[in-house]
């Protein structure tokens, strides 16, 4: 086997030096936009880390248990009309509702994960997408009307910010611009950052950890995961629950950051749980990073060819390629990309990406028994 | 009396697209064990074909046959190119495979058709509505009972039990229906016998998205319209229905689909303060949670041993 | 006359070789039997010769070439596999599986039907059940209706992969007693692969020896028998 020309040891010198210098830039990066990027791209922004939350929580779920569910567009509804109705019609503080949210969500993912105990691959894709179809029907159900508003949804479920409210400066920086009316988009942005950061520090905890293992070993294989002691039916629920719950939060940012809620959103119907799948499958199932990668590359394209159904949008080779169609191709070339990809690289971009580099350079696993694992406490001798 | 019969008829007429699409799900899960996602948009892209030959002057007979045979193609390259490869290395992959066909139909639809429902006469559309197969004018309907039947219910009706009749033939008294069944029964000893696996495999995808198209046509004429969504619940239903016969029984998906129209029909009628129109997919959704929890090879189906 | 002759055969799954230059015969009228231990590459050279997996070198049939042909025509040109484990389509009925062994004839319906007659006559026991699912045969019953199935296609030569696997002694003698009458009374030429030495070594006309993918002995039964070392490894006395 050819040996990749550079070699670096995990947990080494080269390894920390490299993080560092990938988290200094993206920290650059995520602090310059609030405070210097046009409003478009900051909204762009907010749409790729909404999605990028929703992706990691899919992710949780799916890449790393291997269920399928295609109805996680029901969650981040349960988050946005929880924000909605509270804020809406019982005047709570947008801030307050997230933690509500989640546990409603994590419950309701529990509960879901019961059937899920016995129902298996494409049949429990089945039952989760006629889930994420009946979600937006409950919101619309007459009866629900007095809570949920209906078809037309409710308003003013954001933030209101009134000329008198401070702007907090810290040492001299000021991240979120002026806090004034209802159309902050800085200070949206950094609710956004905030969702993510939680939602993959959740993941990389779970999935780190001894249970994180066990999810590996349930998806791989059920049985054998079941004879080896795995507590199948609680480890599921937890793992469903948590899924769930982490992607109401990404919910209740849309119903603050648009203001209102409605049942026809893209991201509270089933378009709105397939786009998840696909952009965490693109990205890369099963990895920390491939829904970061996904949402990033899903906004990019789908910002620029925005508006190439007309025609003079289109830079003038590509125009053969989509001048005829009469919508965006965003939607389209993502679809293309995601059978492409399940022939020549099955685990995303970051799979691709994690191939390459070991053409490239070799890591070097730390000895066994100095990992950072905890080792079980060694019996105390009795003398 | 007469809303029983109506709404019963409604239902067997609306079961039946959902016995359509229904059978195509079987035929493929029975041949190569997979569920094709995109079953509903591949049904979708023939129905804008039949609209686009309407729209050319063609009559729906011969429109009909131009869009069956584009779905026989389209299932059959379908097979060849996408699914044969992928289906190698795992279940999964095969899945996101027709996930993807899914939103790209869909979107192709949409980049060539325009998303609005069409015809839509205001926007230069040589249709006023969606050709159906069956006379459907307010005037055409029967009297049973006292109850107005109308002659596209029956119809419909009729047509589905009559494909289910030919498929039958199909499987039991042709060397072809031998061959289909043999190759998902035992696919190695199919070899062995003799049987080209490969051009049955593409056969029987073909044939699963013709009938799907029958479908897809079938339920744009009771609409009177096609659009982006039409298939969307469609194939859920439909979903529910190869759930409820058993995934690998033609009968059952037939069977399947007309209970669970008139179930649908039903329950909207009659429960309609508490189920109504809104809610009627979630008829959907407790079918194919009962059955797969309490019965899951459904009512006709094979159960299988999982071997660990 | 030379029936079936494979020379260099070289055939394994992936990157592992299984089979190496294989060098074997049968001729007409012939019953010969590969003797092999577990792994020897049994089952590897019957999917050889029938196409199902990927080889090379020469396999030749009545002398001519058949290695480049798809598995479906091979069993056109003559040859039938009875699979380890039975192989019998379990949703089909017992009929059905005979039909599905006679659907590349093309010789009409009435010949299939006399034949199908025959083969009931032959194994009462299927007769019995022709409408059951074959899946709901004992393991006896399935072998006979796999082999009954192979025969279906009037093949020249059979190639049977372990018709003993599972079986209870009685009745793989039963068995064999019906394949050395087809290759008496009809000249039926067969290619047997083996575990279980002793009940096959009595019918054969000529053996060999399969170890790790090698012939490395061949002879007629006797022959075998009497030399020492190969009594005590393979025949165990």
């Amino acid at each position: 086997m050819k040996t990749a020309p550079f070699t670096i040891k995990s947990g080494g010198g080269a390894s920390w030096a490299i993080r560092l210098v990938v988290a200094a830039a993206l920290a650059g990066l995520a602090l310059w936009i609030p405070t210097s990027a046009s409003n478009g791209l900051i909204d762009s922004c907010i749409t790729a880390l909404t999605l990028m939350a929703c992706a990691m929580a899919l992710n949780l779920l799916l890449g790393y248990t291997g269920q399928i569910s295609i109805g996680h567009s029901a969650f981040f509804g349960i988050g946005a009309y929880t924000t909605g109705v509270l804020v809406a019609k019982y005047g709570w503080s947008p801030f307050q509702t997230f933690a509500v949210a989640f546990v409603i969500a994590f419950v309701v993912g529990a509960l879901v994960s019961l059937p899920a105990l016995r129902i298996k691959g494409v049949y429990l894709a089945l039952v989760t997408l006629a889930l994420g179809l009946v979600f937006p029907q409950i919101i619309k159900w007459p009866k629900l009307e007095w809570l949920t508003g209906g078809a037309r949804g409710l308003d003013k479920t954001g933030f209101r910010f009134t000329k008198d409210n401070p702007t907090y400066e810290i040492f001299g920086w000021n991240p979120w611009g002026t806090l004034r009316g209802e159309n902050v988009k800085p200070f949206h942005y950094w609710i956004a950052m905030v969702i993510v950061i939680i939602v993959y520090l959740a993941c990389r905890g779970v999935v780190k950890s001894r249970a994180g293992r066990s999810l590996v070993a349930i998806r791989d294989n059920e049985t054998a995961a079941a004879v080896m002691g795995v507590n199948l039916a609680g480890t599921k629920a937890l793992v469903f629950g948590l899924s769930a719950a982490l992607c109401s939060l990404p919910g209740c940012l849309s119903a603050i950051r648009t203001g209102n809620v409605t049942p026809d959103s893209t991201n509270l119907t089933v378009a709105g749980s397939i786009t998840f799948l696909i952009v965490m499958v693109v990205g890369g199932a099963g990895s920390l990073w491939g829904p970061i990668v996904g949402s990033v590359l899903y906004v990019f394209v789908t910002e620029i060819t925005g508006d190439w159904s007309n025609t003079d949008s289109i830079p003038g080779i590509l125009r053969p390629l989509f001048g005829w169609s009469n919508t965006p191709p965003g939607t389209g070339i993502f679809a293309v990309l995601l059978i492409v990809l399940m022939f020549v690289a099955p685990f995303g971009i970051v799979g691709m990406y994690r191939r390459l580099q070991a053409r490239v350079v070799t890591v070097v696993p730390k000895p066994a028994g100095t990992g950072t694992i905890a080792a079980p406490a060694a019996a105390p001798v009795e003398a | 009396m007469e809303l029983f019969l109506q709404r019963l008829f409604d239902g067997l007429s609306q079961g039946s697209v959902y016995s359509l699409i229904a059978l195509g799900l079987v035929i493929i899960y029975r041949g190569t064990g997979h569920l094709n996602f995109a079953q509903g948009e591949m049904a979708l892209f023939c129905t804008y074909v039949v609209y686009q030959c309407g729209e050319w002057g063609l009559p729906i007979g011969i429109s009909l046959i131009i869009g069956m045979g584009v779905g026989f193609a389209l299932g059959a390259v379908t097979e060849v190119t996408l699914i044969r490869p992928v289906a190698k290395k795992s279940q999964f992959a095969v899945f996101i495979v027709t996930l993807g066909l899914f939103q790209f139909l869909n979107w192709l639809d949409g980049a060539i058709w325009k998303d609005q429902p069409l015809p839509n006469s205001g926007v230069g559309s040589n249709q006023t509505s969606f050709p159906s197969l069956f006379p459907n004018k307010p005037t055409d309907f029967v009297n049973v009972f006292g109850a107005a039947i109308k002659l596209q219910s029956i119809g419909v009706f009729l047509l589905v039990l009559v494909l289910f009749g030919l498929l039958y033939l199909l499987f039991n008294y042709t060397k072809l229906g031998l061959a289909m069944n043999a190759v998902a029964s035992n696919a190695e000893s199919a070899k062995l016998v003799g049987i080209r696996t490969n051009m049955v495999l593409m056969v029987s995808w073909g044939l699963a998205a013709a009938i799907g198209a029958l479908g897809g046509v079938v339920f744009a004429g009771i609409n009177s319209n096609v659009n982006l969504g039409l298939m969307f619940t469609v194939f859920i239903y439909a979903s529910a229905a190869a759930t409820l016969g058993g995934f690998d029984s033609p009968g059952g998906a037939v069977l399947g689909g007309l209970i669970i129209g008139v179930i649908e029909n039903m329950a909207a009628g009659y429960a309609e303060e508490w189920v109504g129109q809104e809610l009627k997919v979630g008829v959907a959704l407790v079918v194919i949670l009962v059955v797969l929890l309490v019965k899951p090879s459904g009512l006709f189906g094979t159960a299988k041993v999982e071997r660990v | 006359m030379t029936l079936l002759r494979t020379s260099g055969l070289r055939a394994g799954y992936g990157p592992v070789t299984v089979l190496h230059d294989l060098e074997l015969e049968v001729n007409e009228g012939e019953i010969v039997v590969i003797l092999g231990a577990n792994g020897a590459g049994k089952t590897t050279t019957m999917r050889a010769i029938s196409g199902t997996i990927p080889r090379q070198g020469t396999v030749e049939l009545k002398g001519a070439d058949i290695t480049k042909l798809s598995p479906d025509n091979i069993v056109r040109q003559g040859v039938a596999q009875v699979p380890q484990g039975r192989g019998t389509f379990p949703e089909l009925s017992v009929e059905d599986n005979l039909r599905a062994g006679a659907i590349t004839r093309r010789d009409g319906t009435s010949k299939i039907n006399a034949d199908m007659e025959r083969w009931y006559q032959q194994f009462p026991r299927l007769a019995e059940r022709r409408g059951q699912r074959a899946g709901s045969l004992s393991g006896g019953e399935q072998q006979m209706l796999a082999i009954a199935r192979a025969l279906m296609s009037r093949p020249s030569l059979l190639l049977c992969d372990e018709p003993s696997l599972g079986l209870a002694p009685l009745i793989t003698q039963e068995l064999f007693a019906v394949i050395e009458r087809l290759n008496k009374e009809e000249g039926l030429s067969v290619l047997l692969v083996e575990q279980n030495a002793n009940l096959a070594m009595h019918m054969a006309s000529r053996v060999y020896l399969l170890e790790t993918g090698r012939i490395v002995a061949q002879g007629s039964a006797a022959e075998l028998s009497a030399d020492d070392s190969i009594r005590k490894a393979y025949l165990g006395f």
